[in-house]
């Protein structure tokens, strides 16, 4: 049952609404409105200059064909399918280690936190370095070691590289969501488990994980939208000389179809279906809940 | 009452202060300029506005200056929301999806007003702004691609400069001589040769042509880039890059920045006027030689920048007024300053503002020259979508990654899809 305090009642209701205006209208206007004017451009011939001519479903039966933007959405698959597991699996590790009574615990949980809170353009340059060829740090690891030099940013292994910094600034993130995860656990049931014998292994099993799936949940749900959305790391260790990517996704094609060859119609059917496949997959992950029998 | 009245005295005198302040001058017309470039720029161009609002005391002349890819993006959006600055800079590459989709004024009628307004301008500038109706853009300067070689290396390695007799072959020969490992750790830190490959500027157009090639059809349906002797044009770049190991690979360039010459590494490049001010400030000496020479002779590309009106604006004549102003002697005078372009007029370029301009001490005259032997820079609707497929297809075969030939076969239909998505 919910707390009473969460529920406002009468004239509090009022006020509610009324501290919450402004956020709420600004969500209506620029959110809601954008998704519906791109809606309406998916539907139209648009190149910004001259006014715009009805298409219908052209635009997106032309994605079908469009070269650039099925690489970009094989990218986006391929990268999203390394992504979403590892920085799951890692930031919840990352929450159990760090959910003890460890010395230096605020320390390591503010180590763990940093990359969320630093630029991504400053930070990818400094990865790009690490990655770089003859002088780079990685490297320089490797042919200490007596081994060749891996090409990180090379077509074998960028994808690999880019997950790498992408799950390394998304950690942090995941690891405050399953923390606040695991401290509402109540401490009674592991106390009750120890008192039946129960192992910490088993504690996790049985306790733990089953407790956490809706913070599992929120957090496979926060990091497809991430890994679909993904683009500033991406961007920086990836771009070349022409303004293009050696590694281009959804998101990037979406910019560069639109601002870069007059082409919004097309530009907003690719947003469009990106919405679109977020959407099934959110969907998916909801009735996947449901069968566990846990509440949203 | 007391307060009333001394409200009605303030407002009284508001008033009248405010009619005295607009009385005497006429209600000023603002115009604004947009365009691309480094804070630098835009100081130049502040002085060229003043210059002219001393001319034309009852016009103000904004400017605004973006970076290049800032600059693009903002002036979509700001045409698209129906609210163009009066006059932008334009490239000339990018001017065909400009004036295709009716953005720009037809400055026809201005120029038909005032005949000797082209009298004094480089012809060839003036070409990629002609269209069917008229000339919907204005040159403001243009750029020849020359030889750059880093002097220091070339006496390091006691090699003969470059000449105006050199032909590709030549250049190949010393771009392998001075590949070099200097600190004997196995990998390269000196490249002979450096140039950005992706656009057909600076580069790969001129070698392309000198070959006897194309780079696309006189119909603009077509893309030539591979086909025939532009293929050898192609083997031979490639030769100097993956056989000669002569260029450093677009992956190891990143290490050192996004221009080899001016990092250091790279002994000569091709290059515009537009990095002067830059390689300037290196601690090497170098210098400019002519491009060297195909098999069917020497080629170089020539671009030109150049400013536009846009269609909309409230004040056509007074925009020209300043378009002209900035395309003459003077405006021209204060822009071959800076050292970033060869100014349109010929008597400045041949006079002493920019052959005797501030600076690095380097033949200038071989920019000029450069003139009589070049070929416009590619120019269509839909320009900047065909340079990116091609860019991008042939990025795996700097890094070793593909097979030129391959690259090359995949380049033609991909291009040419962009081509038919324009008519």
């Amino acid at each position: 049952m919910p707390p009473h305090g969460l529920r406002p009642q009468g004239r509090d209701r009022a006020w509610l609404l009324l501290l919450l205006a402004p956020t709420l209208l600004g969500l209506l206007l620029g959110a809601l409105g954008s998704v519906v004017a791109t809606a309406g451009l998916s539907l139209l011939h648009w190149d910004l200059l001259t006014p715009p001519g009805w298409a219908g479903l052209e635009n997106y039966a032309d994605l079908a064909g469009d070269r650039g933007f099925l690489k970009a959405l094989g990218n986006t698959l391929a990268f999203s399918a390394l992504y979403v597991p590892l920085t799951v699996a890692i930031s919840l590790g990352i929450a159990l280690l760090l959910n003890r009574r460890v010395t230096w615990v605020g320390l390591f949980r503010a180590l763990y936190f940093l990359p969320v809170i630093t630029s991504p353009t400053a930070v990818g340059l400094i990865w790009s370095w690490i990655f770089a060829q003859d002088q780079g740090l990685l490297n320089g690891i490797v042919t200490a070691l007596g081994l060749d030099p891996v090409r990180w940013l090379g077509p074998r292994m960028v994808l690999v590289s880019v997950v790498i910094v992408n799950v390394w600034g998304a950690v942090g993130e995941g690891m405050i969501v399953f923390l606040a995860g695991l401290q509402a656990v109540p401490r009674d049931y592991y106390e009750a488990a120890r008192i039946d014998g129960a192992r910490p292994r088993h504690q996790l099993l049985y306790i733990t994980l089953p407790l956490m799936v809706p913070s599992l949940f929120f957090q496979i749900v926060l990091s497809t939208i991430h890994a679909f959305q993904a683009f500033d790391y991406i961007y920086i260790l990836t771009r070349t000389g022409t303004g293009g990517s050696t590694l281009p996704t959804v998101v990037y094609s979406i910019y560069r179809t639109g601002f870069g060859f007059f082409r919004m119609g097309d530009a907003a059917a690719q947003s469009l279906t990106l919405a679109a496949m977020i959407l099934v997959l959110t969907l998916g992950y909801f009735r996947l809940q449901k069968r566990w029998g846990m509440p949203a | 009452m007391r307060l009333q009245a001394s409200a009605a005295l303030v407002c009284a005198a508001l008033a009248a202060s405010a009619v005295a302040v607009t009385t005497p001058a006429r209600a000023a017309t603002e115009l604004t300029y947009m365009l691309w470039g480094a804070p630098s720029e835009g100081e130049v161009w502040r002085s060229v506005a003043d210059a002219f609002e001393a001319k034309h005391p009852d016009i103000k002349v904004k400017v605004e200056v973006n970076d290049w890819s800032s600059y693009w993006q903002k002036l979509r959006v700001v045409v698209a929301g129906g609210n163009p600055p009066d006059i932008f800079a334009m490239d000339a590459p990018l001017y065909p999806d400009w004036q295709s989709r009716g953005a720009l004024l037809n400055l026809q009628p201005y120029l038909d007003a005032d005949p000797k307004a082209l009298a004094d301008i480089y012809p060839i500038t003036l070409e990629a702004y002609r269209s069917d109706d008229g000339i919907y853009g204005l040159p403001r300067d243009f750029q020849t691609i020359v030889l750059y070689y880093n002097k220091d290396m070339f006496d390091a390695a006691k090699l003969p400069y470059p000449t105006a007799d050199w032909s590709w072959d030549d250049l190949r020969r010393a771009a392998k001589a001075l590949t070099l490992d200097k600190d004997g750790d196995g990998t390269t830190d000196q490249w002979g040769f450096w140039s950005e490959i992706g656009d057909p500027e600076p580069f790969w157009a001129a070698v392309v042509w000198s070959y006897g090639g194309d780079v696309i059809s006189a119909d603009r349906s077509h893309t030539l880039l591979a086909e025939g002797p532009a293929r050898d044009a192609w083997h031979f770049i490639a030769g100097m890059a993956l056989d000669d190991k002569a260029l450093p690979t677009p992956e190891q360039l990143k290490q050192y920045g996004t221009d080899g010459f001016s990092a250091g590494i790279a002994a000569m490049t091709v290059s515009g006027h537009w990095v002067v001010p830059e390689y300037a400030e290196r601690n090497f000496a170098w210098g400019v030689a002519p491009l060297p020479s195909g098999p069917k002779g020497r080629v170089t590309s020539v671009n030109s920048a150049g400013f536009v009106i846009s269609k909309t604006t409230a004040h056509p004549q007074e925009a020209w007024e300043f378009v002209k102003f900035a395309a003459g002697a003077d405006g021209q005078a204060a822009l071959a300053k800076l050292g970033l372009a060869v100014p349109i007029l010929k008597s400045v370029a041949e006079g002493p503002a920019y052959l005797d301009q501030p600076g690095p001490k380097i033949d200038q005259r071989v920019f000029l020259d450069a003139l009589s032997y070049a070929r416009i820079k590619p120019s269509f609707r839909g320009y900047e979508e065909w340079s990116t497929v091609v860019g991008d297809a042939l990025l795996p075969v700097w890094n070793g990654d593909a097979a030129i030939d391959d690259a090359l076969d995949e380049i033609g239909p991909a291009a040419d899809d962009v081509l038919k998505a324009q008519h």
